[in-house]
């Protein structure tokens, strides 16, 4: 069952993934992505990682996305179509990056086969993180809300109209 | 509370300014525009701040909140440097929220909460902690950067300072994210003990990945050739007086944290580990950095008109000087340079603040056009910042690079030393000609004497000071860098 599952929601994934990529219209891949991201909320559930998988659909699924709709849609990005495919170089460029990418692949795998993760841990549940949030990771958490001040300070001050 | 390492102490100045900038902040929201009240309190928050620093001096080094922060004469110095910055920042931006009508609130709350981040980043010793007050810190000079809101140029500096630093900041990121997963910690102190022994094949690929990544973040952070290009567009563009402070204090702090990352973490130890195999990329990778910027920085400062253009590549070729330091991992010559450096170069952007008015619209290099004998209270202090940027003997522009190389030259870096000699060369030109420009040329047409404020001239006098106090008699400053150096050394291992 566990198997089955992981599979159809390994395959979503997969699939969405290429979408995101290989459709022509921007809103269609945005719509490919939050596929994606629902597929991987169905892996971190069944890896017991229940907080992280709502975090997942609430902040990016529900809130990135939403955005990155938002201005496609506020933008037109119609136009934009058939200018971006006609990059040859940056395709070629795509082949040593996509290589990079393989060999981190699978230094990390080797490295999770030789030290695998004790099944049964509590990482990812709501509990263990809000532990580690409010004791290891305290001060880290306090200046995320001075760094979330700054932002909403500099956004009016960006935001303000001229000659009040 | 004591199994936490909650201690209110350890990060007393990060508080004090924190504090500050919410009461800044929130006077502006009940009684908007009072630039006097806002900016004596964002002055008096920076000094009680420094204050609180100098306290913290004798303490040995000691770890707090669950070893985010480390508390050691490392820390204290460049969070001295860096509030140092931020108070001469206040001052020099005195005149300029009068010409531009920008309400002074906000500025001095964000200058507060920028310098937050910086004193934070210094005193990371934690990867998550140094990457939240790396992001703390350009937000807020994001925002500072575009200021100016009518004015493209500020607006395009605003932007693209965004666009690279969201970029950098994503090098950054997961480079964090690739070390972690090759030790397991972001901690780096834990770092510096694992890396002493040895690894598996598959853990060291990845710590060299995320070390690469590591260097190209930091390397975009502190403007360093081939990671340059955001330099001298957004020092041109962005508001003078946010010029200054973006070319010091956060330049002072994005070091802090490079040398507490290569050279006290990932330090080679002479012996068969994994520090020393990093430290063999990382040193011919820094190496290079470091001999392109001060090259590149000084042959196309002498191509510049634009005096702002000038000093961004003229700090993009001290960034270049720096790096000898960080290899030569002498933090103290390095602590020193940036002390130096901070104090001249803000000494020369409030002349050019002052000197550019309303709009930049005096920014070129021929409009310093017989400043010299007309102006006095201008042109001399200028003068002694160029000559100072140059390293002429008897300034402190000269101790700091007669350090900076004497402590490369000793720990192997003669090549470096030599490169480096040759392009204070390089720089004497361009440093010159604003001089030669100021007193020898007639300018093109005559021009009123600018009104000095008393914020001002409180700049020029610490500055001035500063550069020959710490260019005749800097003995005290180094015999208190080598004690504190001394007193890590001991605490580290």
């Amino acid at each position: 069952m566990e198997r089955a599952l992981f599979l159809i929601f390994a395959l979503t994934a997969i699939v969405a993934a290429f979408n995101v990529v290989l459709r022509r219209h921007p809103l269609q891949s945005a719509l490919a992505l939050l596929v994606v991201l629902g597929a991987l909320t169905g892996l971190y559930i069944l890896l017991g990682a229940y907080f992280l998988a709502v975090i997942q659909v609430v902040i990016y699924a529900g809130a990135i996305l939403v955005l990155f709709l938002f201005v496609i849609m506020l933008l037109n990005l119609r136009a934009e179509e058939a200018r971006l495919e006609r990059r040859p170089l940056l395709r070629w460029l795509a082949i040593p990056f996509a290589a990079l990418l393989g060999v981190e692949i699978i230094s990390l795998v080797r490295l999770f086969e030789e030290n695998p993760i004790p099944s049964g841990t509590s990482v990812g549940v709501t509990e263990s993180i809000g532990r580690e949030l409010f004791t290891t990771y305290l001060l880290p958490f306090e200046l995320t809300s001075i760094l979330i001040l700054i932002a909403l300070l500099g956004a009016v001050v960006l935001a303000r109209r001229e000659g009040r | 509370m004591e199994w936490l390492g909650i201690s209110y102490r350890a990060i007393g100045p990060e508080l004090v300014l924190a504090v500050t900038g919410v009461l800044v902040m929130l006077l502006e929201a009940f009684s908007p525009g009072k630039k006097r009240r806002d900016g004596i309190l964002a002055a008096a928050g920076t000094i009680l701040a420094g204050v609180v620093a100098l306290t913290l001096w004798d303490e040995g080094p000691r770890l707090a909140f669950s070893r985010m922060i480390i508390v050691d004469g490392f820390r204290v110095f460049f969070t001295l440097v860096i509030l140092l910055g931020t108070l001469l920042t206040i001052f020099i931006s005195w005149t300029f929220l009068d010409e531009e009508r920008i309400p002074p609130g906000e500025y001095f709350a964000l200058l507060l909460f920028g310098a937050v981040g910086m004193t934070l980043l210094v005193a990371s010793n934690d990867l998550v902690m140094v990457f939240l007050a790396l992001e703390t810190i350009t937000i807020a000079t994001y925002v500072l950067a575009g200021y100016r809101r009518e004015d493209l140029r500020s607006m395009e500096s605003a932007l693209k300072y965004f666009i690279l630093g969201a970029f950098s900041s994503a090098f950054l990121v997961y480079g964090i994210a690739l070390v972690y997963g090759a030790t397991r910690t972001t901690n780096l102190a834990e770092m510096a003990r694992l890396v002493s022994g040895s690894l598996g094949r598959a853990e060291v690929v990845l710590l060299m990945a995320g070390v690469a990544m590591l260097l190209i973040g930091f390397g975009f952070k502190v403007a360093t050739v081939p990671f340059h290009v955001w330099t001298p567009d957004v020092y041109e563009g962005a508001p003078t007086p946010v010029t200054a402070f973006l070319s010091t204090a956060p330049k002072a702090a994005g070091f802090a944290a490079f040398l507490r990352v290569f050279s006290l973490t990932f330090a080679p130890l002479g012996i068969e580990s994994v520090a020393d195999q990093l430290a063999a990329h990382w040193v011919a990778v820094v190496t290079a950095m470091s001999i392109l910027s001060m090259t590149f920085g000084n042959f196309i400062a002498i191509a510049q008109t634009n005096i702002k253009r000038m000093l961004a590549y003229s700090s993009i070729a001290h960034a270049g000087y720096v790096l000898i330091g960080v290899l030569a991992r002498d933090w103290a010559a390095v602590a020193f340079y940036l002390l130096v450096y901070t104090i001249m170069n803000l000494g020369c952007f409030a002349i050019v603040a002052l000197w550019a008015r309303r709009g930049d619209e005096r920014v070129l290099i021929v409009d310093y056009a017989g400043l010299g004998f007309r102006q006095p209270m201008l042109s001399f202090p200028l003068a002694i910042f160029l000559v100072s940027l140059a390293g002429f003997p008897g300034t402190a522009g000269f101790i700091a690079k007669f350090w900076l190389f004497k402590s490369a030259w000793g720990a192997g870096f003669p090549e470096l030393v030599l490169i480096g000699v040759l392009n204070t060369v390089v720089s004497v030109y361009y440093y010159l000609y604003v001089v030669i420009v100021m007193f020898f040329r007639e300018p093109r047409e005559e021009v009123a004497r600018v009104p000095l404020s008393r914020a001002f001239v409180a700049t020029l006098v610490v500055t001035v000071v500063g550069v020959f106090y710490l260019g005749l008699l800097p003995t005290r400053v180094f015999a208190i860098l080598n004690a504190a150096q001394s007193l890590l050394a001991v605490g580290m291992r």
